[in-house]
């Protein structure tokens, strides 16, 4: 027997083994043996989404995005393709969300929150939708600016509410004067109107304050997932998130005081004597509401890091 | 010195500067031509080289390589590779350079008896070597 | 204004002999190819000869070999998982791990390997045997050494770089396996999940492809830096120089290549 033969034959026996082995593992993970399974997402953007972005489910990547179309509408289609093996974390009342952390690249994240629920069918469409927290910030500093020019020019000098109350004071006033009941009855249809207006302004303030703050309770739950360090910057945004909160609460709480003494000033041109005393209270109230949420603007600019300049306008 | 040297191809030579595969034995050395331009099999090319050496009387230097060969076991291998070209000349270039632990005249006649090869050896040496051609 | 002749004038003759020796190298490479294509090459003997040849050039290293590989893959892989760990990445340490060491590193290492101990050997042996006349011996029986001497080499080369890389590689996946996950197979879907989107068929053949062109750098050049050499003893270590420096420029730019054809 050839023992340098022998030697090489066990090598090259060894070595093919191994390849062969190898290979067959390659094309089992690779899916080569199971089903895929599709997946289509639709979007309003494909901003950030290129094929092979992953798609993880609980931080493992269970499949990938393959291509991007759009539909007739101009909305994105995002095909996705999975393992047979992992399609069973596909449930009907999954979510799909794209997210885009500041460190690593984009990823789309599965949420099923009941493992149970009936499984997704191949080839259907799902939602996508988007978790760009660091643009969703700047968004919200937006927002509540204006909210607070809303506020701002409701109650500024020659206002619609400072002239509504002045309406209200010549309503009240004329009522109390000699021809009052007559000049009451005369003006009132565009004068109420005017009040019911500003009315409905304000509680449109409050409804959006609430959505406000309802974004935030989202927001702060969302971060939760991006967070990975233990005092990063992310950390402290999301303290800063529930200052946010906190104060638009307040805000909100002020200006639904605000609401109620409105309501209030409806009812003056029937109670006329009480009306004057009430005013006088709903304009500090006002005030005040101005005041916490220009802070709160304050606020957000200086605890969001990436706020470019802390310029903001005061009332 | 150069006209042997510059022999046409039909001549097989022997001599100094055509040494052996220094990394093959003897029997790989003249295995190498019938295996690489006669194109028969290794086992057949091996038997061929080995028929050769037991002809030149050498079979116990099968093994050996190079540098673990004698100056004489060296010249019968070189010779032995030479004559399994199968050219019609046969030609040995200056032996007393290769031969130089034996008396050289000789040892190649009894080498050429027992060849039995057809065709001629010729011999080139130094004309002040002639005498030692003679008997 | 001589001056300026004279840098001019060396320089020229810099790149005219490096294209010399490119050249002499493909020629080279196509008369091998074309010796392969030949039915009479592929005899009982040529294999003898490719067997020993693998059997020097990776098997009687093996051991030396994966001992190395060993180390080296267990100290990279606890520097990255270290760094990782640190720069709160953990999520990415197995897959660069694996493109660190797989495609990258140890096939590079393994090439340096075959390149240090045949390579040189062979420089050697193919500068002797044209010191020696060895050659010309072999010419003037008309046997071409291309076949048995040369051929065989290149083949070795590649065979053995490709399967030393390759056992290297599923070494060092091993070992990042345990290193990352321990004696458990809880890991064993992610890993899987991590190696199924690096090994996709490009990057495969590309690896294959990449070793090949080591194995065969770190023979061709060698070979032909020998055949090159004057009939002068004394060149033998000039000749071993000059082909160690070329294999080194040769591996250095296909290592240079890939990478930029992978990520550019």
């Amino acid at each position: 027997m050839n023992k340098l033969h022998f030697k090489v034959g066990l090598f090259t026996a060894a070595s093919l083994l191994l390849a062969g082995v190898f290979l067959v593992y390659l094309l089992h993970a690779r899916g080569f043996f199971e089903d895929t399974f599709h997946l289509q997402l639709a979007a309003a953007s494909a901003d950030g989404v290129a094929p092979g972005v992953p798609v993880v489910f609980s931080g493992i990547e269970i499949g990938r995005v393959t291509t991007l179309g759009m539909n007739e509408e101009g909305g994105i289609i995002i095909h996705t393709e999975f393992l047979g093996r992992n399609a069973k974390w596909l449930k009907e009342n999954s979510t799909f969300t794209l997210d885009k952390p500041i460190v690593g690249g984009a990823r789309i994240r599965v949420d099923s929150p009941d493992l149970y629920a009936p499984a997704l069918p191949d080839n259907s469409t799902m939602l996508l939708l988007t978790s760009d927290i660091s643009k969703e910030i700047p968004l919200l500093v937006e927002r509540v600016k204006a909210i607070l020019d809303n506020v701002e020019h409701l109650t500024r000098k020659d206002g619609e509410i400072n002239a509504t109350l002045a309406n209200v004071q010549t309503v009240t006033g004329r009522m109390t004067g000699e021809y009052g009941m007559l000049e009451s009855l005369l003006g009132s249809p565009e004068k109420a109107r005017a009040v019911t207006d500003s009315l409905d302004k304000t509680r449109a303030l409050i409804t959006n304050l609430d959505g406000l703050a309802l974004k935030m309770d989202g927001m702060a739950a969302k971060t939760d997932q991006w967070l990975f360090a233990q005092d990063g910057v992310a950390e402290q945004t999301r303290e800063s998130l529930a200052q946010v909160r906190l104060m638009l609460n307040d805000a909100q709480s002020s200006l639904k005081k605000a609401d109620a003494l409105m309501t209030n000033a409806v009812e003056i041109s029937a109670d006329v004597k009480e009306g004057t005393q009430d005013i006088a209270k709903l304009r500090a109230e006002i005030d005040d509401a101005v005041r916490k949420a220009s802070a709160l603007v304050n606020e957000i600019n200086k605890k969001w890091p990436f706020a470019r300049d802390p310029e903001v306008k005061l009332p | 010195m150069a006209a042997v040297a510059d022999l046409p191809d039909d001549v097989a030579r022997v001599a100094l500067d055509l040494p052996l595969r220094a990394n093959l034995s003897a029997l790989d050395n003249i295995a190498l031509i019938p295996l690489y331009q006669r194109h028969y099999g290794a086992v057949e090319s091996t038997q061929q080289a080995q028929a050769m050496l037991d002809q030149l009387g050498h079979a116990d230097i099968a093994l050996l390589r190079d540098p673990d060969m004698t100056p004489a076991q060296r010249f019968v291998t070189k010779l032995a590779r030479a004559i399994i070209l199968k050219r019609p000349r046969l030609v040995i270039d200056r032996p007393g350079a290769m031969l130089y632990d034996v008396p050289y005249p000789a040892f190649i006649r009894q080498l050429a008896a027992q060849a039995e090869m057809t065709g001629t050896w010729e011999i080139f040496d130094f004309s002040w070597n002639q005498a030692l051609y003679q008997e | 204004m001589n001056f300026l002749a004279t840098s001019i004038e060396s320089l020229g003759a810099k790149v005219v002999g490096w294209f010399t020796v490119g050249y002499g190298m493909f020629t080279f490479l196509a008369k091998a190819g074309l010796l392969l294509l030949d039915r009479t090459t592929w005899n009982r003997a040529t294999f003898d000869v490719v067997v020993k040849q693998v059997y020097f050039t990776a098997v009687q290293i093996l051991h030396v070999f994966l001992g190395y590989t060993l180390v080296i893959s267990w100290l990279i892989i606890t520097i990255i998982l270290s760094t990782a760990r640190d720069f709160g990445l953990t999520e990415f340490a197995s897959e660069m791990t694996i493109r660190v060491l797989v495609l990258e590193l140890l096939p590079f290492l393994t090439a340096l390997f075959i390149a240090l101990r045949s390579g040189s050997a062979i420089n050697t042996e193919v500068a002797l045997m044209q010191v020696n006349n060895e050659l010309d011996a072999l010419a003037h029986c008309k046997v071409p050494p291309m076949q048995f001497e040369f051929l065989p080499r290149l083949i070795g080369g590649v065979v053995s770089v490709v399967t030393l890389a390759g056992l290297a590689g599923l070494l060092a996946l091993l070992m990042g396996y345990l290193t990352i996950y321990g004696m458990s197979t809880a890991g064993f879907g992610p890993y899987t999940q991590t190696i199924a989107k690096i090994f996709d068929f490009k990057i495969m053949v590309g690896l294959i492809v990449k070793c090949a062109l080591f194995g065969l750098a770190v023979t061709l050049i060698p070979v032909t830096a020998g055949l090159e050499t004057p009939k002068k003893l004394f060149m033998v270590p000039v000749s071993v120089l000059r082909g160690m420096m070329r294999v080194f420029f040769a591996i250095v730019a296909i290592e240079v290549v890939s990478l930029a054809l992978k990520y550019i």
